[in-house]
């Protein structure tokens, strides 16, 4: 199966399944081997990714919520001149394309990022990741700046300026719209007594986002697909964003809680499109049929010198 | 490391606090080391997760390892267990401690946490001949020793974090190893520095540690959440830690 998750173009972006991780989930390169069968995946988002390098935050980055987690990590990375230098031979070696999340400040520093890109072959596309509180100006200097790049380009968009920024973004040049980065949150620490900003996950984000994408799914121009990311935790919510309108999910933490959903999503979505695209009955493939299973319900074979009317 | 499933085949309250679970591991599991841990969650029988709350995996660290295949991790007893049920492990994380070869004395310090991430130790030392001091300072003062081995000296520190006999057991340890609860561990580390910088003038290099217990979400190196600055460059606990040589990791 090939499923185009870009807008059709010069560059697109063709994934065997429309499942991938979410950036910040699953590190820069090949982390989960052990854990995980990228095969499975339809590609990999890598971590953030800045110009220079950024060290961890200081103080709590993670605080346990009710059914979900508050991550504040500071995007701890080497920059991307040593990203590309220490994974450029891992991501040779993926069998699924690389995005890259760039985070990026300042069109200077989109025109210092896309230097260093164009020629990397291994990176297949680039997702630009738009900070929180950025301006609509800013937000499309950025991507007019990032779309001159001769790889396909995909936005992540703010949780609380998705509404406003997601028409101009689709307008400025980008090949898809990522719909959203996780929302941000405050909580307390148990350990410290402090409240801590961060990133909010879990199964209670799926519903909040889900209502955003068949919103701006309906506003924004048809031809820029939509990439939907927030509270996946189940193969049937994926097919919720699927039913949305969106092309592709992305899986954030539930990755970190078990990491096996992540293939199980991808291996539920990829059959499932499929399927739905023959006309299959609904029942006739599931993500966890074996092959054993998967004979048993073919029908059987005519014996030989059996008749049919 | 792998993901792998396990159970709970034995639960014994230890004390008014603590319980101990047996578990049975995969064998990949049953060799772990001093330092190492496992990331569980419950899961059913079909091998789906549970419930959702605790979200992410917990930081289980063994005490102690049995024949065939069974591990020992402490809890506490507020939470409720059963016999028979399922967990899906992660590990083993991180590296073990690495001690002197010559170890003679050792000086264990938990700071506001149950010391069970330095509960390991315990019977590989012991039968070497190696003498443990166990310091409790802060919350890990509540932590009841009854169930630990007698040879093992347990010590309760003062609230200004000092304790009798701390230049003596200071002095005597060739090695120490500091676990920090989690979210001020760092400035704890930085105190005890302050402490042994009045007795040596340098610290040398494999004597203090301070080993480092904070949440993990992923456990595989990816998330960046654990990251610390060490000797310059970026180190994380589920990858390189728990245990880190305070002369090289950045307290601020």
């Amino acid at each position: 199966m090939a499923i185009e998750i870009t807008r059709p173009g010069k560059y697109s972006l063709i994934l065997s399944t429309p499942v991938m991780p979410a950036a910040g989930t699953v590190g820069f390169g090949d982390d989960y081997r052990a854990l995980l069968d990228y095969d499975k995946l339809g590609a990999l988002v890598t971590n953030p990714v800045t110009i220079d390098p950024w060290r961890p935050a200081s103080g709590t980055r993670i605080i346990a919520l009710d059914a979900g987690v508050l991550a504040h990590t500071g995007l701890p990375n080497p920059g991307l001149a040593n990203v590309i230098s220490q994974y450029r031979r891992v991501w040779a070696n993926m069998p699924i394309p690389v995005i890259l999340h760039l985070v990026a400040t300042s069109v200077s520093q989109i025109k210092r990022a896309l230097d260093m890109i164009d020629d990397v072959d291994e990176i297949a596309a680039v997702e630009l990741g738009l900070r929180d509180d950025i301006s609509e100006r800013e937000a499309v200097a950025l991507v007019e700046a990032a779309s001159r790049m001769e790889k396909p380009l995909l936005a992540r968009l703010p949780f609380y300026e998705a509404s406003q920024l997601a028409l101009p973004i689709a307008e400025a040049g980008v090949d898809a719209l990522v719909l959203t980065a996780a929302p941000r949150g405050t909580a307390r620490d148990e350990h410290t007594g402090r409240l801590v900003s961060g990133r909010v996950y879990g199964p209670l984000i799926k519903p909040i986002i889900l209502r955003l994408v068949g919103r701006l799914r309906r506003e924004i121009p048809a031809d820029i697909p939509v990439i939907a990311a927030g509270g996946i935790h189940s193969p049937q919510d994926a097919r919720d964003y699927i039913d949305a309108g969106a092309i592709a999910v992305q899986v954030d933490t539930a990755t970190w809680a078990q990491p096996k959903m992540l293939e199980r999503i991808a291996r539920d979505l990829g059959g499932w499109i499929a399927t739905r695209q023959k006309d299959a009955l609904s029942d006739e493939w599931n993500p966890d049929m074996g092959h054993t299973e998967a004979i048993e319900r073919r029908p059987d074979p005519p014996s030989p010198g059996s008749k049919t009317k | 490391m792998k993901e792998t499933q396990a159970y709970i085949e034995r639960i014994k309250r230890v004390n008014r606090g603590y319980q101990r679970l047996e578990l049975a591991v995969d064998k990949s599991l049953a060799s772990m080391l001093a330092g190492q841990a496992m990331l569980v969650r419950a899961i059913d029988k079909d091998y789906d997760v549970e419930h959702w709350d605790p979200y992410l995996r917990e930081l289980w660290f063994p005490v102690e390892t049995l024949a065939s295949n069974i591990v020992v991790v402490e809890r506490p007893a507020r939470r409720h267990y059963t016999p028979g049920q399922l967990l899906s492990i992660i590990g083993p994380i991180g590296k073990a401690f690495r001690f002197r070869q010559k170890l003679r004395n050792i000086l264990l310090i938990a700071h506001n946490t149950t010391p069970s991430a330095l509960l390991l130790t315990l019977p590989p030392l012991l039968a070497k001949g190696v003498g443990i001091t166990l310091v409790l300072t802060g919350s890990a003062r509540r932590y009841e020793t009854n169930h630990l081995p007698e040879e093992v000296e347990v010590i309760q520190a003062e609230d200004d974090l000092t304790w009798s006999d701390m230049v003596m057991t200071l002095g005597w340890a060739d090695q120490v190893f500091v676990l920090g609860g989690p979210g001020n561990e760092l400035t704890y580390f930085g105190d005890i520095m302050g402490l042994m910088r009045e007795r040596h003038h340098d610290i040398p290099a494999n004597y203090l540690f301070g080993v480092i217990k904070r949440d993990l979400p992923c456990g595989v190196g990816a998330c960046g959440a654990c990251s610390l600055n060490v000797g310059g460059g970026q180190k994380r606990q589920c990858i390189d830690g728990p245990a880190f040589d305070l002369t090289e990791l950045r307290l601020n």
